[in-house]
């Protein structure tokens, strides 16, 4: 465990090295996301200017919980991105025998081999955003409510890697996945808003099927207003650990069923 | 007529590549359309709540009826325009490979166009009339009264066609910008996001201050994807519609030109390495 820790370091450390390199892009990048973001903060601030609340929800409200989706989001994108990289390209070039040849666990490395910075884009806009809505809302505050929320935050984040290390382990069969990841991941869109304004489907799908709900409004509506605990932040919990033993289990089968693309 | 005649023998055989690439990668294609149409279906659900709690019938001028019509054909417009390839031209500069493609008989951006035609020709055929056949039938249900509008639909289509020309050429001047900055992801989705806003795809262009939208909708994007929505949706009068579409072609040629510009300013820098 504390070999990993380091080599973690190391990694990213060589990556902040490669960083300095080319600190242009790397303020693209974050400025694309951060654009984004806004314009969809636009879009919201629009809408409220016409409608005093949306569906009971206030603005702040709405922005609490949009923020709050974007911490679990901003995460596992600055952590784990290199996943995309499985499905897209790094079993289909043949590059995957590389982690084959390493002494540590392969899915350890291909997560921490890349540290995508651009998502500190997501997180100002988060930082922002809660920034804005907190001290405008009456947040329920215990003694607890810190903790809660650091792991309520890592489940949620697990919800998201795993769906990505399980749509990625589809490449080892197939040689590439991008595609079924990206279909997958679009639906997080879903999370954005109060699951309230959805029709029951649309609901289920996102609660038990997909479980994005558990990344965002769930917990963040446990936050609001310190109900039904239960649900949303043992919801999150059971959502996200399950999650992660599936992506595992896939990911190891795949390893087994792994035949390098050669060139 | 005879040159017109070996110009299309010369560059269809791109559009055939084209299509056969679209078709050998079908699932692909059909994945990425499924995660993409997924934010058009929660904007539905948001306008849906934005009409619920407004409690009025219309919301800027807009019905939930026109506001689904917009979402759609918007996203539609916005996939039938779509336009990368050539986007593919900085990375032949900075891989040298761009050198094979002036060394051949044939002008550089029509490769591209009409290859990529080919792609744009058989996602029509897949997505474009299930998509307006929907839209249709969901206002028929609706509303109980047939609202599809054959002559603006027909100015549709025209006006879709050279919104794509624009941002094929748009895609040409960006492909040269590009190839100075690295990091492709994140200044792609900065212009897509511009563009999108900029071409009222977040949101109508009706929608902004009035001062805002003005100065919008004489701007190249709104030529992209407003002008097309607006004459699916019946929104202008004819002669709107025509001058409209004459903003279009304007912006067409300046594009056009502008891409020479840079082409010309580029192709005397260019120098390969190795090969």
């Amino acid at each position: 465990m504390k070999r990993y820790m380091r080599l973690h370091r190391i990694f990213i450390v060589q990556y902040l090295k490669k960083l300095m390199e080319y600190k242009a892009d790397f303020l693209l990048g974050a400025f694309g996301l951060l654009i984004a973001q806004a314009v969809q903060i636009l879009f919201i601030g629009i809408i409220f200017s016409g409608i005093p609340d949306l569906k009971g929800f206030s603005f702040a409200e709405v922005l609490f919980i949009y923020g709050f989706s974007l911490i679990p989001k901003s995460i596992d994108h600055l952590f784990f991105d290199n996943l995309w990289m499985v499905g897209y390209r790094i079993v289909r070039k043949g590059d995957f025998d590389k982690y084959l040849t390493r002494p540590i666990n392969t899915l350890y490395h291909v997560l921490v081999e890349n540290f995508c910075v651009d998502a500190f884009g997501e997180m100002l806009t988060c930082i922002l955003l809660l920034g804005y809505a907190i001290p405008r809302l009456h947040l329920p505050f215990y003694w607890y409510t810190i903790p809660l929320l650091l792991v309520t935050v890592i489940f949620a984040t697990m919800i998201y890697t795993s769906l990505k290390i399980m749509t990625a382990a589809i490449s080892f069969w197939t040689k590439a996945s991008g595609h079924i990841t990206h279909m997958l991941y679009m639906t997080n869109d879903f999370s954005k808003y109060p699951v309230t304004i959805y029709n029951k489907t649309v609901q289920t799908v996102i609660t038990y099927v997909i479980p994005f709900a558990f990344t965002a409004y769930y917990p963040a509506s446990y936050f609001l207003t310190g109900e039904y605990g239960l649900f949303c932040i043992g919801g999150t919990v059971i959502a996200g650990s399950v999650l992660f033993l599936i992506a595992i289990f896939v990911w190891n089968r795949g390893l087994r069923a792994y035949e390098s693309a050669g060139s | 007529m005879s040159r017109i005649r070996r110009f299309f023998k010369t560059y269809s055989p791109f559009t055939r590549a084209g299509m056969q690439e679209l078709v050998a990668y079908r699932a692909n294609f059909i994945c990425f359309f499924i995660g993409e149409i997924m934010s058009a279906f929660v904007m539905f659900f948001v306008w849906k709540a934005v009409f619920l709690s407004s409690g009025s019938e219309t919301f800027m001028g807009f019905t939930m009826e026109d506001m689904v019509v917009y979402l759609f054909i918007s996203f539609l417009t916005d996939y039938m325009t779509y336009s990368d390839g050539a986007f593919a031209v900085g990375e032949e500069i900075i891989d040298g490979s761009i050198a094979m493609r002036m060394i051949r008989p044939c002008s550089l951006e029509m490769c591209f166009l009409f290859q990529e035609l080919g792609s744009r020709l058989v996602s029509a055929a897949m997505i474009f009339a299930p998509m307006v056949i929907g839209v249709e039938v969901y206002r028929f249900v609706i509303t109980g009264a047939l609202r599809f509008h054959i002559v603006s639909f027909l100015f549709y289509i025209l006006s879709t066609m050279i919104a794509y020309m624009i941002n094929f050429y748009f895609n040409v001047i960006y492909g040269f910008m590009a190839f100075f900055f690295k990091n492709l992801w994140g200044t792609s989705l900065m212009k897509e996001t511009l563009v999108g806003f900029l071409s009222g795809g977040t949101i109508p262009l009706a929608f902004l201050p009035a001062g805002l939208a003005a100065v919008l909708n004489w701007l190249p994007f709104a030529s992209l994807r407003y002008t097309p929505i607006m004459i699916y949706m019946g929104m202008y009068s004819t002669g709107e519609i025509l001058w409209r579409m004459g903003l279009q072609v304007f912006w067409l040629l300046a594009m056009m030109g502008i891409s020479k510009l840079v082409w010309n300013s580029a192709v005397k820098r260019l120098a390969i390495q190795g090969g």
